[in-house]
């Protein structure tokens, strides 16, 4: 490879890494808070919800700051999935589980198969298990428990 | 020469800098005809997604409520999620697909369950175990340590997926037909059999509760707990003879050998007293 080349590539390259960080996040918990700074527990700005896509506009760590709907701040990577990080790592195994989970989104073990499953059984009681997902401590609640405590701030 | 590396040069930063959604899409497709020729081999490999995860963990959670009854005491309740998501804002996966709950069984036998997906149960015997906050986050910490690490998941016979796989990875199937549906329903339901059993009877291998070990000492230094808790209730187990008994100690590996596997990871540096007494007192508090 002549250098002329080689300046074409890195220019490529420079090139894909900035449409990746131009792109989109996919929300993949079924609601999370984009909130004011890059870290828990800061003031929340905007609800979202699961299958929600948010503009990254840059990375802090392991948050992202993103644009939703005109509301600027930052949602932690672990709430979201990056829909085109695959664009940075064509050839490897990051790439490859990324899209599948993207092409499959909703199929596999969904409503439909949880439904069929209770179909079958409904001596369960799934009843108690929404009770216990509806279990919510406030994030001033939780800010009073961990200062009372002497605990760390996450 | 200049002119020859300037030309591509430009048009890769404006392709760069303005790049529309359509571009990206046909550059998605292009990487899409590519991958084709190995999509079912990738497929095969293919991890339960974390909303998968959500609704193994739900019908997990029903199995378990089946034989152990909610204890609603909202006080306590709130108290034993406080501590638990506090630990979890300081672990490695602050998010599943479904969140993290904690709940109370209403059950004398000294036990605690981690539902794939985030939903961790704690008997009131184990709540009546533990002698103050801090021993009752190292037994949470265990827990969160074990969804964190996808153990549960873990337990599903690796035939059992992959039969599943080869059904979700039909494209033509957007809707399951009526046959689809019952083999992968059948299969959810081997999965979470694979995961009860594991969960109640057989017990986590031995290397997933050393590292759950390991990890939840890491949660409780990060959040500030004191980072021998998890050693001090386990010794105390010990000494009361109930490392023998039923219950978590029953599913778990040798006391004495995870009281070893503790002590090593513990840090020199000791939680302030004074704010171990605090917590104590809340823990007191919370019963009442």
């Amino acid at each position: 490879m002549n250098r002329n080349h080689l300046i074409t590539a890195s220019l490529f390259l420079i090139a894909m890494a900035a449409m990746v960080s131009a792109e989109t996040v996919t929300v993949i918990t079924r609601e999370n808070t984009v909130r004011e700074d890059c870290r828990f527990l800061a003031p929340a700005k905007a609800k979202v919800q699961f299958g929600d896509q948010l503009d990254v506009t840059a990375v802090e760590g392991d948050w992202f700051r993103v644009k939703f709907q005109n509301v600027k701040g930052c949602i932690h990577k672990n709430a979201v999935r990056e829909k085109t990080a695959a664009l940075t790592d064509v050839s490897g195994k990051g790439y490859r589980a990324t899209h599948d989970e993207v092409a499959l989104a909703g199929k596999g073990f969904n409503p439909e198969v949880e439904r069929a499953y209770r179909e079958k059984h409904p001596e369960l009681d799934y009843a108690a298990v929404e009770t216990i997902e509806a279990y919510r401590v406030s994030d001033e609640s939780l800010k009073a428990f961990i200062t009372a405590g002497g605990l760390n701030q996450p | 020469m200049i002119g020859k590396t300037f030309v591509p040069a430009v048009l890769l930063l404006l392709i760069s800098g303005y790049a529309s959604a359509g571009l990206l899409d046909n550059i998605q497709k292009g990487l899409d005809m590519l991958s084709t020729s190995s999509d079912a081999t990738q497929k095969a490999a293919r991890p339960i997604s974390d909303e998968e995860e959500y609704f193994l963990g739900r019908a997990v959670a029903a199995r378990i409520l089946e034989t152990y009854p909610l204890l609603k005491e909202p006080k306590l309740t709130e108290y034993v999620n406080s501590i638990g998501m506090v630990l979890v804002l300081h672990s490695e996966k602050p998010y599943t697909h479904g969140g993290y709950h904690f709940a109370i069984l209403d059950a004398d036998e000294m036990n605690a369950f981690a539902c794939p997906g985030g939903t961790i149960f704690i008997t009131r015997g184990m709540l009546k175990a533990v002698t103050n906050e801090d021993e009752l986050a190292a037994v949470l910490a265990h827990e969160i340590a074990h969804v964190s690490h996808g153990d549960g998941i873990a337990s599903i016979t690796k035939s059992r997926w992959t039969e599943a796989v080869t059904i979700i990875g039909s494209k033509a199937a957007q809707n399951y037909g009526p046959q689809e549906l019952s083999r992968l329903t059948g299969i959810f339901e081997g999965s979470i059999d694979d995961i009860v059993k594991t969960l109640v009877v057989k017990g986590y291998s031995k290397s997933m509760e050393y590292d759950a070990d390991k990890t939840a000492v890491s949660y409780l230094v990060k959040t500030g707990y004191e980072p021998g808790a998890m050693k001090d209730f386990l010794e105390r187990m010990v000494s009361r003879g109930k490392a023998s008994e039923g219950g978590i100690l029953k599913t778990h590996p040798g006391t004495l050998d995870r009281i070893d596997t503790v002590r090593a990871e513990i840090p020199k540096e000791t939680a302030d007293p004074s704010r171990v007494s605090r917590r104590t007192n809340r823990f007191s508090a919370a019963w009442n």
